[in-house]
């Protein structure tokens, strides 16, 4: 009986081991994650302007009804922001997949070089890579006007970050070029991974390339893409410093995202609690929308 | 045994060092101070910084942390450490940001220290309303700088003119010829930024040059719209004159910035623009065009008007040293440190500073002091929301998405939603 006791007595002693050393991460996971987003849902509910403080009061769903029922600006953003999502992810995966398989390719020498080339535009800090971009896209002085002109295409010149036309593009032009050398990284991580012998195997039965591609190489970097895809739908949808550091949100909210969009009633007009209420329907949008990709994803799988 | 001794002397250490440094602690003050001006960019800065060291030196015990940010950082860094009820002891603002400073409560009444200071008549009352809100003090005003048409003397005469425009037709007259005349210039430039600092301070100006005013008082001390709609589309009318019916501004310049403005003048891109003295700076830049660079009033409409831009040096609300910070504001402020650390491109506040010779025979300074009397400052309210409203207006005039007169009654509407809120 005292041996039985003893025994469990070692077991719950085990079991519970390796918890203490969860605690510094729960701590720090709940003071820098849990508690800011508690914090700033109950903000949301909020009228908090810190240009007014003796104006503060609890308005509940008040925000939220200005910010979906009000506010054409907020929808506007909101717009803004899938189609820069979807467009950037879509260009920067196609690109990232398209070097990968490149540098992947047998017939192609210097790849460590090039591999350093291509990351290139990924290690820039951010702010150095878009205050170049500003500078470069200048109409009358920018280089990619006097590279256009040079090539006797002075007429496609133009104020690409001022053309209330053509902003949108360039500012998801300028996003995907620095962020698909990550997707590039990464499918080449995959693709190494593939054995040899699936397409030596592939060739035996007479696959044609895209077959090989179909059916080997792209299963082989499924896993890979399906993270890096979600990691991207997340990042260029709460992306604020590209944008911000090209446009600012303008002209007339053109380039208007929902991160600019926030900042600007936070820090512009110190709006904080409408500002949450935008940054809570970040988070839920996300939510819904990873969780809904998650879910279309493993049904995929599932049925393949 | 060894290790022992290594134990007893690494503790000794250890305890000597944390004795000095409560020592060190209990007999030096540092002064948090945040301002923009970083000795790298400007020969006031170096002068400023200077000015630091010799107030450490003078007062010992006392220290200066310089912590340099731009404008739009400075602005950010303030409320959010303000939020946090934390922040410097002595820092730098634009005037518009005074009200709402005030208004959050992150700066320090000043108004008590002020009356009392003996040096308070050498700043004009224009200087001192700045650093007002509400009838009371928070700081120092420490430059004082109107705008001026600034613009090339050898583009003008090129194109046929002795002298700058005086009107609103003779600018329109001028900023035409000159972009017909002279090769690869423009007439005129200006700021649109949606996000634009200097674009209000473009915008405001030709707004009073129609005799109308952004905002004044009711007579139930409420804040009004102290515009018409026809005044404002006058201003509109002017600007979609400039820019898209007689040409004479870069193409894709709409959304400028203060930056690209700056850099369009000093290239020669342009013949003429609304400028202050900072442009000095741009001398090396420029070359031997720098010559050519005359200053004038700013054309009139019915009424001649121009920013006038104040800064102003106060003290954080929760400084922990205000004695302290206050004792070391009014020495910075004071003649003989204000005659150093404005005698580049800044324009002092002090009137015994201005009266100096070498400030009197300045002559890239003299046609600053003279539009002084037009000088405006923007009025006391928190002005980034009307901005934006007036910026994101200006752009749909110039990128022709709205008429004038449509864009004007849009301004006026949104500037009357605006001020509910304020007067609430």
């Amino acid at each position: 009986m005292r041996q039985k006791g003893k025994d469990y007595h070692l077991r719950l002693k085990q079991a519970l081991a390796p918890y203490p050393y969860f605690i510094i991460l729960l701590v720090l996971v709940g003071a820098l994650m849990i508690y800011p987003l508690i914090d700033g849902i109950w903000l949301s509910f909020w009228q908090k302007n810190l240009l007014y403080p003796t104006r503060d009061k609890f308005v509940w769903f008040a925000n939220y009804r200005k910010l979906l029922f009000e506010d054409e600006i907020f929808w506007l953003a909101l717009k803004n922001s899938i189609i820069f999502t979807a467009a950037s992810v879509f260009f920067e995966y196609l690109l990232g997949l398209g070097s990968a398989l490149l540098l992947n390719s047998k017939y192609i020498r210097f790849k460590n070089f090039l591999r350093g080339i291509v990351l290139l535009p990924w290690v820039v800090p951010i702010a150095v890579n878009s205050i170049n971009w500003t500078w470069m896209l200048l109409p009358e002085y920018g280089f990619v006007n006097q590279v256009l002109k040079v090539l006797g295409l002075g007429h496609l010149a133009r104020g690409w970050l001022s053309d209330l036309n053509w902003v949108f593009p360039t500012v998801i032009l300028v996003n995907v070029w620095r962020s698909f050398p990550f997707y590039t990284v990464t499918i080449l991580a995959g693709l190494t991974l593939i054995p040899k012998e699936l397409y030596e195997a592939g060739q035996i039965d007479g696959t044609t390339r895209w077959q090989a591609f179909r059916y080997i190489t792209f299963p082989g970097i499924k896993g890979i893409s399906t993270v890096i895809v979600i990691l991207h739908l997340i990042w260029t949808f709460v992306n604020f410093d590209v944008i911000y550091l090209l446009t600012g949100g303008g002209p007339l909210h053109r380039t208007e995202v929902l991160p600019t969009y926030l900042y600007q009633q936070a820090f512009s007009y110190f709006n904080m609690g409408y500002a949450a209420s935008i940054g809570v329907f970040i988070f839920i949008f996300l939510v819904v929308t990873v969780g809904l990709y998650f879910s279309r994803l493993s049904n995929f799988y599932g049925n393949e | 045994m060894e290790l022992k001794k290594i134990c007893l002397v690494s503790l000794i250490s250890l305890v000597i060092l944390l004795v000095f440094g409560v020592v060190y602690a209990q007999e030096t003050i540092e002064l948090q101070v945040w301002d923009v001006f970083d000795p790298a960019t400007s020969f006031d800065a170096v002068a400023r910084e200077e000015c630091f060291r010799q107030y450490e030196k003078e007062n010992p015990g006392i220290k200066i942390q310089h912590n340099i940010l731009v404008y739009a950082d400075l602005h950010e860094k303030l409320v959010v450490a303000g939020a946090a009820n934390s922040g410097p002891d002595v820092l730098h603002m634009l005037g518009e940001w005074v009200p709402e400073f005030a208004l959050m409560g992150i700066i320090e009444d000043v108004t008590d220290r002020v009356n009392v200071w003996e040096e308070k008549q050498y700043f004009p009352d224009s200087t001192w309303a700045v650093a007002n809100y509400e009838s009371k003090c928070y700081g120092i005003p420490s430059i004082a700088s109107p705008r001026v048409l600034l613009y090339r003397e050898d583009y003008l005469k090129e194109a046929g003119f002795d002298g700058p425009p005086n009107t609103w037709d003779e600018f329109k007259t001028v900023a035409q010829k000159v972009t017909q005349t002279v090769e690869g210039v423009y007439g005129f430039g200006f700021c649109s930024s949606s996000n634009a600092v200097r674009g209000p301070q473009e915008f405001l100006p030709f707004l009073w040059q129609t005799g109308g005013e952004w905002v004044v008082k009711d007579e139930n001390n409420k804040w009004i719209p102290g515009f018409t709609v026809e005044q404002a589309e006058e201003v509109f009318n002017f600007y979609n004159d400039l820019m898209n019916n007689l040409k004479v501004c870069p193409p894709g310049s709409i959304g400028w910035e203060y930056l690209e403005l700056d850099n369009a003048f000093t290239v020669g891109q342009i013949a003429m623009c609304h400028n202050g003295s900072w442009m000095q700076h741009y001398q090396e830049k420029a070359g031997e065009a720098f010559q050519h660079w005359r200053g004038a009033p700013m054309p009139a409409n019915k009424n001649r008007a121009t920013y006038f831009e104040v800064k102003v040096e106060g003290i954080g609300k929760f400084s922990t040293h205000k004695d302290e910070a206050w004792k070391f504001l009014t020495w910075l402020m004071g003649k003989d440190q204000m005659a150093k650390h404005t005698r580049g491109d800044n324009l002092p506040s002090r009137t015994d500073v201005v009266s100096l010779p070498e400030f009197q025979e300045d002559e890239w300074k003299k046609p600053f002091f003279a539009v002084i009397p037009d000088g405006k400052p923007f009025p006391p309210i928190p002005m980034a929301e009307s901005n934006k409203a007036m910026m994101d207006e200006l752009q749909a005039v110039l990128y022709q998405q709205k008429a004038p007169a449509e864009a004007a009654e849009s301004l006026l509407a949104r500037l009357e939603d605006i001020l509910e809120f304020i007067n609430e």
